[in-house]
């Protein structure tokens, strides 16, 4: 008998159910042949644990991690039947948020995004004010049109009279000191200034009265600016003489 | 002293007296027109790069440029005399009679400047005319706040600037590429003398008068906008920016 015959028989042999003379050929070969001998060994050592009626100490392949695990499992028991104290949360840590604390959040957020967004808005669509002081309703972006209309940027026109509002209280200054100073000043002088601004006046009184009739006139728009800023001008210079 | 005089006088023919007379009017008027009319000059060394800033009350400045290297300061002063101090600050000449003359009144003072080609001139008056001429720098700026004409010739600069109330504006120079240049008058007559070989973006305006006259610049490129009161566009490619604005006169282009 062979190894592969002898091993195909091992069971059989071991449950003594093998006809005598194939018995005794095994045994014979096992008897001869170690390897054979120790695979009957172990089968027969595994059908011993099973067929045993007492419990068997079974060793775990890691009794060490099998202890610990039992044994937090115990003090996990022993520590919820103590009675609970309150525990504080850890600050920062707890992002836990009731649904009124979530909501105010969410407004939070809301509420700044959109006031960035308007300041954004507010900076990158109004043009440096020399430009918008000239600028008219024809000329504004689809964008710009819709926020002058919610009230979020001037219009051209409410530009245009802020600017000139601030023109006139720099002149008014200038001409208090020109009043103060105008007695000192020779005929000549007295002359000239006097031929400048009724002149510059007059540019006044003509692109206002263009205005008045048509306030999306640009050029006036530019134009009464550029003569107000003359016109303080003329006061500025003068005021020092 | 006088009495001796007409003692002497007493004494002598009537030919010698009259002569005599007549020397001594003339050293009294001579005197008289020396109180009335002062003069004032100077003269400066000039670095590569000199800087002349003028502020004055009223006069007429004229500032021609030379072949020297160095700028020569002269004035003459109607009374009452105002005091002149330049101050020669690291290559820049600064005159201001305004500030040597606070609170006081002075009369007019007409100055003539000569600098070296190469310089930086800006000058300003209350009242009267301004005159440049012979300049090849980066900056002439003339500026005039009330009265006064404003003359600009054989400006090579990159930046020119001139700016009266009343008055006219001549400019006879060279547009430089990527220059600026800007002039702007309330009431008078603006006229660009430039060579037709120039290249520049325009904006001319005319608003009261709509009278801007190309000339041999007139081209599809330059487009007349708001109802003929400005001219937009550009000339022979546009390296250089030109702003021309004329309150209530009329604006001239001519070919050099």
């Amino acid at each position: 008998m062979n190894c592969e015959e002898c091993k195909g028989l091992i069971s059989v042999f071991i449950d003594n159910e093998l006809a005598e003379p194939e018995a005794e050929q095994v045994s014979t070969h096992l008897s001869v042949c170690a390897e054979c001998a120790a695979v009957c060994e172990d089968l027969s050592s595994i059908l011993c644990s099973f067929d045993a009626d007492e419990p068997i100490d079974a060793v775990p392949p890691n009794s060490q991690a099998l202890w610990c695990r039992i044994n937090n499992v115990i003090e996990g028991e022993i520590r919820s039947s103590e009675p609970q104290q309150p525990v504080e949360p850890e600050r920062g840590r707890s992002w836990q948020l009731s649904f009124f604390q979530l909501s105010a959040a969410v407004l939070c957020v809301a509420v700044i995004s959109s006031l960035l967004t308007i300041v954004a808005v507010r900076n990158y669509t109004q043009p440096p004010v020399d430009d918008f002081t000239t600028r008219s309703a024809s000329t504004q972006t689809t964008i710009e049109k819709l926020l002058s209309r919610v009230g979020l940027i001037e219009t051209p026109v409410e530009s245009r009279m802020a600017r000139l509002k601030e023109q006139q209280a720099a002149i008014d200054y200038w001409n208090s000191r020109v009043n103060a100073r105008r007695a000192q000043w020779n005929r000549s002088t007295r002359e000239a200034f006097d031929k400048n601004l009724s002149v510059i006046e007059e540019s006044v009184q003509d692109y206002t009265k263009i205005l008045q009739q048509d306030p999306d006139d640009e050029l006036s728009g530019e134009m009464l600016d550029a003569v107000m800023t003359e016109k303080m001008n003329l006061l500025r210079d003068f005021a020092d003489l | 002293m006088i009495v001796r005089v007409f003692r002497q006088v007493g004494r002598l023919r009537p030919a010698k007296t009259t002569t005599l007379l007549a020397v001594v009017f003339l050293l009294f008027a001579s005197a008289v027109a020396a109180n009335a009319q002062k003069r004032f000059s100077r003269t400066y060394p000039a670095g590569q790069d000199v800087r002349l800033q003028l502020m004055n009350k009223t006069g007429t400045v004229t500032v021609e440029g030379w072949n020297r290297q160095e700028v020569a300061i002269s004035a003459s002063m109607e009374a009452p005399a105002a005091t002149i101090a330049p101050q020669n600050l690291s290559d820049t000449i600064v005159i201001n009679l305004l500030k040597d003359n606070q609170g006081r009144e002075t009369g007019n003072v007409n100055f003539v400047i000569r600098v070296p080609y190469n310089s930086k001139v800006d000058i300003e008056t209350r009242i009267g005319n301004l005159q440049v001429s012979n300049v090849r720098s980066s900056l002439v700026r003339a500026h005039i706040s009330s009265e006064g004409d404003i003359i600009l010739t054989n400006i090579y600069a990159k930046a020119v600037s001139a700016e009266n109330g009343i008055g006219d504006i001549f400019f006879d120079g060279e547009i430089q590429e990527g220059g600026g240049y800007r002039f702007a008058s309330m009431k008078g007559t603006i006229s660009l003398r430039i060579p037709f070989t120039s290249s520049f973006k325009l904006v001319a305006t005319a608003p009261s008068s709509r009278n801007i006259a190309l000339g041999a610049f007139d081209n599809a490129n330059l487009n007349r906008v708001s109802d003929g009161r400005r001219v937009i566009g550009s000339f022979n490619g546009g390296a250089a920016t030109v702003t021309v604005t004329n309150q209530r006169g009329g604006i001239g282009f001519y070919s050099r």
